[in-house]
């Protein structure tokens, strides 16, 4: 943000967050290997895999949009969008599967692109835009479904996406893992991908630089809306059915993965990697509470409540460890 | 452009969407149901004013729909345990006000961005209700319903209230130093800083502020019905921030009044059961809803545009 935070220290801290996560997740599984029932398994594993695959591919793609400085708030909601979009295509117009796919992704790509026009061609904040598409996408899966409508009875090839295993891993564990080093190809070895961070720090500076920022900025909310699209393909096989409903407060859960996993909600500042992390930090929390026989019951309920006081923590964290970095910084020169 | 341009605007369409229902469906308007529809928006109206200055101050908190839920079990609670009702009220505004000092805390204390600290307070509320009640009903004792009045009193001072808090904030807002104070934040923090206020102060303030008029709205809901929903705030924020946008504040701080909320909230309100008396299917409004806010934020970005 203020030109003190020069490179160098940021360079010493831009490890920080993520071996604090590194260290949670190990604590995490060293408590619930103890304390949890069959939480080491292999059936166990897959299950985290294929738990935290949807709400994956959106923290990851959502790390372009923060980088940017920008925010999508209706991810969650294109994804029930998208899913209605997907079961529609497939029950009324008797659309293969994989075609039916194909269009509930450029249903996301489009939502994601009205998001990209409002805030990039009509200069509106990324937070209130998306917050009325929040409204939008959600309100027209409800009515294209009349509110109760459910698709059901999709065939097994296509439920194997979200329930059976390739080479022994969970399907769409390899999509998520496809999707993150592409967009972690994206976002730290392009050029392209270097402008989000520029973009984030420094929006003018980026423009007066040269930078096409409307269309860079355009492109990340496209991506997220295209992968929100992907994510709701995979919802629905897992869970066999597609509603209106489906992904409701994903967003948040999102997001809270990239800010835990170190991306400065300011933007300029984070990983991909991070990000995986925080997907990853946050999945274990959920399934171990949940093997721990004595609160199984509770156990959505508490690991939303540290989820919530984990973000928060680490929110308190980065800006203390941001005013100590810039306070180092203008040391010397004041 | 005078002053209260857009508030009119918003106000003639609300007359607008009034006058087609009073031809086009006359008995919207029979008394006792208009009375109890108005009567089911003034937590809304309460709540609204708290974040009109919430997004004045150019912060947000999308955490009150948690906070009306946990506030509502507070009061339902304490009536329940046979506290008089003024202690009820009381608990639930105290609730609300820490829960809003919290948020304040760390937007104001720390710097940080009101959208995810309050993400952070919603999500650990919201688990931390339904931890503690399970989706269960409470059963109120009776002589709380409606203050222990008639319905239609109830009703009727219910209505006066929250439309009297709504004038007195709006005077406040143009009159009084403290309400100046918002709109110095809002419009430049550091130019206000440098003015002698203390931004972290008055930001710090309208978080609490929030939080206790959240505990007022959640009055304003239990006394309505026999029973406390703990799920009862779903989605206040949103209608309660839309109602606001489209009622003229500026999310980029700063700029509006509480004027227009009114109106706004009133429009919002009337969409669903407008839709239901022109015989359109009702799932429609949430779309609706999402459509009228960007329709306002798109009129405020064309308009601060040509200005």
């Amino acid at each position: 943000m203020s030109p003190e935070s020069s490179s160098p220290v940021r360079r010493r801290f831009r490890l920080g967050p993520e071996l604090v996560l590194l260290a949670v997740i190990v604590l995490e599984v060293l408590y619930f290997q103890s304390a949890g029932r069959n939480f080491g398994t292999a059936a166990n594993v897959a299950n985290i895999l294929r738990q935290s695959a949807e709400i994956g591919l959106l923290a990851v793609v959502l790390t372009p949009v923060i980088l940017t400085g920008g925010i999508d708030l209706s991810v969650g909601s294109l994804l029930g969008l998208c899913a209605v979009t997907f079961g529609m295509l497939w029950q009324d117009a008797a659309l293969p599967p994989w075609l039916a796919a194909l269009a509930a992704i450029s249903v996301g790509a489009l939502g994601g692109g009205l998001n990209a026009t409002l805030i990039t061609r009509l200069g509106l904040p990324p937070l209130i835009v998306t917050l009325g598409t929040f409204s939008l996408f959600r309100g027209l899966a409800e009515a294209l479904t009349a509110g109760t409508r459910a698709f059901t009875g999709f065939p097994a090839s296509y439920l194997t996406l979200g329930n059976g295993f390739w080479l022994g891993v969970p399907v769409q564990a390899w999509i998520f893992a496809a999707v993150t080093l592409g967009v972690w190809l994206l976002v730290h070895r392009t050029t392209f991908g270097r402008s989000f961070r520029a973009i984030g720090f420094a929006p003018e500076g980026a423009r007066y630089a040269g930078l096409p920022v409307a269309r860079h900025v355009s492109l990340a909310y496209i991506l997220a809306g295209a992968v929100a699209g992907l994510a709701a393909v995979i919802f629905v096989s897992r869970v066999t059915e597609a509603r209106a409903n489906a992904g409701t407060g994903y967003e948040l859960a999102a997001i809270t993965a990239v800010v835990l996993g170190g991306t400065s909600i300011f933007g300029g500042r984070g990983s991909v990697h991070g990000t995986l992390l925080g997907v990853a930090a946050i999945a274990i929390l959920g399934n171990g509470l949940s093997r721990i026989v004595s609160i199984t019951a509770y156990s959505r309920e508490l690991s939303g409540i540290l989820t919530g006081a984990l973000l928060l923590l680490a929110l308190a964290a980065g800006a203390g460890m941001k005013a100590w970095a810039e306070r180092r910084a203008r040391k010397p020169t004041s | 452009m005078s002053r209260y341009s857009r508030e009119f605007t918003v106000a003639a369409a609300l007359a607008l969407l009034l006058a087609a229902l009073a031809i086009f469906a006359p008995h919207f308007f029979a008394l006792q149901p208009l009375l109890s529809r108005l009567t089911a928006q003034t937590p809304a109206l309460v709540a609204a004013i708290g974040m009109t200055l919430v997004i004045i101050s150019r912060q947000i908190d999308i955490s009150i729909g948690a906070q009306f839920g946990l506030c509502s079990v507070v009061a339902g609670l304490l009536a329940a345990a046979q506290f008089p009702l003024a202690v009820a009220i009381a608990g639930s505004v105290a609730a609300g006000a820490a829960m809003g000092a919290l948020n304040g805390a760390f937007v104001a204390g720390l710097g940080l961005p009101s959208i995810v600290v309050t993400l952070a307070t919603m999500v650990t509320w919201n688990e931390a209700l339904r931890l503690w009640q399970q989706g269960r009903l409470l059963n109120l004792p009776p002589g709380t319903q409606w203050f222990g009045l008639s319905q239609s009193t109830g009703q009727l001072v219910l209505i006066t209230f929250a439309v009297a808090l709504l004038a007195s904030a709006a005077w406040a807002m143009r009159n009084l130093a403290a309400g100046r104070r918002v709109y110095a934040v809002g419009s430049d923090a550091e130019a206000a800083r440098l003015a002698g206020l203390n931004p972290r102060a008055t930001t710090f303030g309208v978080f609490v502020l929030m939080g206790a008029l959240v505990g007022v709205a959640a009055v304003l809901n239990v006394v309505q019905s026999p029973q406390v929903q703990p799920t009862s705030g779903d989605g206040l924020e949103l209608k309660v921030i839309a109602a606001a946008v489209v009622g003229g504040v500026a999310v980029s701080g700063g700029r509006g009044s509480l004027w227009g909320v009114f109106p706004g909230l009133l429009l919002l309100a009337n969409v669903n059961p407008a839709l239901t008396h022109f015989h359109v299917e009702a799932y429609w409004e949430k779309a609706i809803q999402g459509f009228v806010i960007l329709l306002a934020v798109m009129a405020d970005g064309l308009r601060t545009r040509r200005t």
